[in-house]
C-alpha cells in the first residue's frame, strides 16, 4: 500500500479506452448539464473526463445503493467497475455507510457485492465549488485511505497512490503495460502547494461555519423558532436526502413470490416514522425538517463515531426552495 | 437468522387461526425449517406480495418447529392478515433485535406489567421464565385490558396460577357483569403485589399510554432506571438497523432494542410518541 | 365498634413510616367498621367525616352519571386510603364507595386528627404527605383511564 505511480495523461486516457473495452465498467466525471457528473466511459468519451475539479453531482453512494433494487434476486453477477473522480468528501461518507451496511451480524449482501466489485479512484480537488465546506468538518479536499487509489495531477502527468490491496493489485496489473512507472514522493512538494491553495480558499470562504461537534450542540440546544423559520418554504421533496452522500434510508416494498424491492426513502417524506397505532412523531413539518439535522450532526456521530455531514454542500444546491443548511447553522451560532 | 440473506424469507404455513378477542387473532405457523428465537426478539412477517409487519412471537422460545404470532387489527396490512385461513403461506425474516436478558433475572423477583396486545411478547417471556423458575424468586404478572372480553390468552392465567412461584392479577378499565377481579387501570394492581422493590426486575409491555403511566408509577414507587425493561414499538421495517424507519434518537429500535432499560432511553426525545 | 391496638396498626402498609407515638394517636381516634357485599360506604356528594383505610376485603370506587347508573372506576387494595375528602372542607365526597366483598375498614375521625396535626406538626406533615400521594396516584390513574377511553 501507499505505492506511488506516475502516468502521462494521454497514456492514461488510452489505458482507460482499453480497459473500458474489456472487462470493466468505467465511470468518470465529464462536463454536462452546466456542471460535472459521471457517465459510463467508453472509447470515445475517455478524453472528456474532468480531473481534480469539485465535484460530480451524483454522490458516490449511488454506485452501492441504487435508487431501486430487487434484494431477493439470487446471486447477482456484476461486471467489475472502476469509479474515477469521487472527491474526498464522498469517500469519507462511505465510512458511515460501511458501518451501517457491512455490520457483521446483518451484512447487506447487495451492498457488499457492489463494494467488493468496484475500484474507487478518488481524486484531489484543486478547485472547489461555491458550497463546498469539507475542511470545516476536518476533511481534506484530497483523499487519503477509504479509497483504493487516489489520483493527483501535475502538468502532463497523473500521480496514482494506492491505499488498499485492491489498489495495489490493480496498479501492478497496469504496470505490466509498461506505460506506468513508479514515482517518488518528491512530487508531493508541488501537489501540496496545489492542495494548500484549495484549503485556504475553503477556510476563508467558510470561516464562520462551526465544526461538527459545535454544530451538533447548537442544534441540540436550539428552540423551535429557527426550525419553523427555515422549514417554512420546505415542501418535503427529499432532494437533500437523495443527493446527500450519507443519507441511505430506504423502504422495503413487497412483490409477489416474496420478492422485496429496496427503494430510496427519506425521513423528509411524511409518514416515514408513522406507527401502526397512527402516531407519527415527524408529522409536523418543522420537527421533520429538524430531524435530519439532528440525525446528521448528533445521532449518527454519537452512534457510529463517524462524520455524517461531509461538507459537500450538495443539499444547498439541490434544494428547490433554496434553503441553505449553512445559513441556518450560522444563525444558530 | 432464518435465511442466509437479510432480505429473503423463510416460508411458513398457517396451521391454525385462534380468535382471542374481537380485534385480535393468534396465528399458529409451521416454518419450513426449525426457527429459533430468544424471547423478546421479533420477526418481520410477510404477507406475500402485499406487505410486511413486525411482530414479537408469543410462543415459547423452546419450541422451534412451531411459532405463534398474535396480531391486532390496526391498519391496512393487519386487516389483510386477519383474512388469512389455515394452509396459506407467510414469509418470516428474523429473528431480529435484542430480547429480554433473562440471565439478569436470576435470583430476583420479576414483576411483569402488561396491557392489551402487549401480552403477546410477555407470554413468550413467561414460557422462558417458567423454564428457569428454579433460578427465580417469584414471577408476578399484572395484566390490564379495557374490558374482560378484550383480555387475550384467557387460559394462560389459570395455568400460570398453578405453577410454583407464579402469580397473576388482572384488571379491567370497564367491568362487565360477572367480573369479580380488580377494576381500574393496570397500575392499580401495583399496590396489591408487594414486591421486594430492591430485588425486583420490572418488565413493562403494552400500548404507549400504558407504558408511560406504568413506568412513571414504578419510578415513583422506588424502582431504579435500570430495573425497568421496556419493549419499544416503532415502525420497524428492515429489522436490521439500516432503513432508518424505526430510529428513536440515535437508536435503531430494531437492532439496539426493542427491549431497552428505561435508563438507556430516558433521555431520548419523544420517547413515548 | 372498638378500634385497633396501636401494635396492630403497625401491620397496615399505610402506616409504614409512623412512629409508635403516632400510631398511639391514631389508635385513640379511630374505630373499625364492617360492611357487607354491595353495601355503600358513602355516596358521591355525601358528607364524610372519617378517613377510611381498607383493612380487609375489597372496595370499589366509582361515579354516577344518572340515577342508578353506577360506573366502577377502580378497585381499592388493603392498606389504601379512601374518603380523603373528609380532611378538606366542605367534607363532601367526590365519588361513591361500595364494598364488593365482606369488608373491614379503619375509620379515623377527620376533625380529631386535624386537632392532633396542630399539636404534632411532624405527624401532620407525614399524614398529609400520605394523603397527597393517594390523591396523586388516583389522579394519575384517572388520567390513564381517560386517555384509554379517548383513544381507540
Amino acid at each position: 500500500m501507499n505505492n506511488l505511480y506516475k502516468i502521462n495523461r494521454d497514456e492514461w486516457f488510452r489505458l482507460l479506452q482499453t480497459l473500458s473495452a474489456s472487462s470493466y465498467n468505467i465511470f468518470a466525471p465529464v462536463r454536462k448539464n452546466g456542471g460535472i457528473d459521471y457517465i459510463s466511459i467508453d472509447v470515445e468519451t475517455s478524453n472528456e473526463i474532468v480531473y481534480n475539479e469539485a465535484k460530480p453531482a451524483t454522490p458516490l453512494k449511488m454506485f452501492f445503493l441504487p435508487v431501486k433494487l430487487n434484494v431477493t434476486e439470487s446471486k447477482e453477477v456484476l461486471k467489475k467497475t472502476i469509479i474515477i473522480g469521487p472527491p474526498a468528501c464522498d469517500v469519507e461518507g462511505l465510512k458511515l455507510l460501511d458501518l451501517i451496511y457491512l455490520d457483521e451480524k446483518f451484512t447487506d449482501e447487495t451492498y457488499l457485492l457492489r463494494r467488493e466489485n468496484s475500484l474507487i479512484i478518488s481524486t484531489d480537488c484543486y478547485k472547489s465549488q461555491e458550497n463546498c465546506h469539507c475542511t470545516t468538518y476536518g476533511i481534506n479536499p484530497y483523499p487519503e485511505k477509504g479509497c483504493d487509489i487516489s489520483l493527483s495531477s501535475e502538468k502532463d502527468n497523473h500521480y496514482l497512490m494506492t491505499w488498499s490491496e485492491k489498489g495495489d493489485k490493480f496498479m501492478k496489473e497496469l504496470s505490466s503495460t509498461g506505460k506506468i512507472e513508479k514515482a517518488d514522493n518528491t512530487i508531493f512538494q508541488t501537489i501540496t502547494t496545489l492542495r494548500k491553495k484549495v484549503i485556504n480558499d475553503l477556510n476563508n470562504k467558510n470561516d464562520r461555519l462551526p465544526g461538527t461537534e459545535t454544530t451538533g450542540e447548537k442544534i441540540k440546544e436550539s428552540g423551535k423558532d429557527i426550525w419553523k423559520k427555515y422549514s417554512s418554504k420546505c415542501v418535503s421533496c427529499g432532494a437533500c436526502s437523495a443527493i446527500c452522500p450519507t443519507c441511505s434510508c430506504f423502504l422495503l416494498i413487497d412483490r409477489p413470490a416474496f420478492e422485496k424491492i429496496k427503494q430510496q426513502d427519506t425521513c423528509q417524506y411524511p409518514a416515514f416514522e408513522r406507527v401502526a397505532g397512527g402516531d407519527d412523531p415527524l408529522k409536523e413539518l418543522s420537527i421533520r425538517f429538524k430531524n435530519r439535522y439532528m440525525c446528521k450532526y448528533v445521532w449518527k456521530p454519537q452512534k457510529f463515531n463517524a462524520i455524517a455531514c461531509t461538507g459537500c454542500g450538495r443539499c444547498i444546491e439541490a434544494c428547490i426552495a433554496k434553503i441553505s443548511k449553512n445559513e441556518l447553522i450560522m444563525e444558530l451560532v | 437468522m432464518a435465511t442466509e440473506s437479510i432480505y429473503k424469507v423463510l416460508k411458513a404455513s398457517i396451521e391454525e387461526v385462534i380468535d382471542e378477542s374481537p380485534l385480535i387473532k393468534t396465528f399458529v405457523l409451521i416454518p419450513e425449517s426449525p426457527f429459533k428465537f430468544k424471547t423478546g426478539e421479533f420477526i418481520e412477517l410477510t404477507l406475500n406480495g402485499f406487505g410486511e409487519a413486525p411482530f414479537t412471537p408469543s410462543s415459547s422460545p423452546l419450541i422451534t418447529d412451531k411459532l405463534e404470532v398474535t396480531i391486532m387489527k390496526t391498519g391496512y396490512v393487519t386487516e389483510k392478515f386477519h383474512q388469512l385461513k389455515p394452509g396459506e403461506l407467510l414469509g418470516i425474516r428474523g429473528p431480529f433485535g435484542r430480547g429480554y436478558p433473562v440471565e439478569n433475572f436470576f435470583g430476583k423477583e420479576v414483576l411483569i406489567l402488561g396491557g392489551g396486545c402487549g401480552l403477546a411478547p410477555i407470554r413468550s417471556l413467561l414460557f422462558a421464565l417458567e423454564d428457569i423458575r428454579d433460578k427465580l424468586k417469584r414471577v408476578v404478572l399484572c395484566y390490564g385490558s379495557k374490558t374482560p372480553t378484550d383480555c387475550i390468552y384467557k387460559p394462560l392465567f389459570s395455568r400460570l396460577n398453578k405453577i410454583d412461584k407464579f402469580e397473576t392479577y388482572r384488571s379491567v378499565d370497564k367491568p362487565e357483569p360477572g367480573w369479580n377481579e380488580t377494576v381500574g387501570v393496570v397500575t392499580t394492581l401495583l399496590d396489591k403485589v408487594n414486591m421486594k422493590i430492591e430485588n425486583t426486575i420490572a418488565v413493562v409491555c403494552g400500548p404507549p399510554i400504558m407504558m408511560k403511566f406504568g413506568t412513571i408509577r414504578l419510578l415513583e414507587m422506588g424502582y431504579k432506571d435500570d430495573q425497568i425493561y421496556l419493549s419499544m414499538e416503532k415502525n420497524m421495517s428492515c429489522g436490521v438497523g439500516k432503513c432508518g424507519h424505526c430510529m428513536m434518537g440515535e437508536f435503531f429500535v430494531c437492532k439496539d432494542g426493542p427491549v431497552f432499560t428505561y435508563g438507556e432511553v430516558k433521555n431520548t426525545p419523544d420517547l413515548w410518541k | 365498634m372498638t378500634g385497633l391496638e396501636f401494635g396492630e396498626l403497625k401491620n397496615i402498609s399505610f402506616f409504614n413510616d409512623y412512629s409508635d407515638d403516632h400510631l398511639k394517636i391514631i389508635s385513640k381516634i379511630s374505630t373499625i367498621k364492617e360492611f357487607k357485599v354491595k353495601e355503600i360506604l358513602f355516596e358521591q356528594y355525601d358528607q364524610v367525616s372519617d378517613l377510611y383505610i381498607l383493612l380487609e376485603g375489597t372496595l370499589s370506587i366509582g361515579i354516577s352519571l344518572a340515577k342508578e347508573k353506577r360506573i366502577h372506576l377502580s378497585s381499592v387494595q388493603p392498606g389504601q386510603l379512601i374518603s380523603w375528602s373528609a380532611i378538606f372542607e366542605p367534607q363532601i365526597s367526590t365519588a361513591w364507595v361500595m364494598a364488593t366483598g365482606p369488608t373491614k375498614v379503619l375509620a379515623i375521625d377527620a376533625k380529631k386528627i386535624q386537632m392532633e396535626f396542630k399539636r404534632d406538626c411532624e405527624f401532620g406533615f407525614l399524614t398529609m404527605l400520605k394523603i397527597a400521594k393517594t390523591i396523586s396516584n388516583r389522579l394519575s390513574d384517572t388520567r390513564f383511564n381517560l386517555m384509554n377511553q379517548l383513544t381507540v
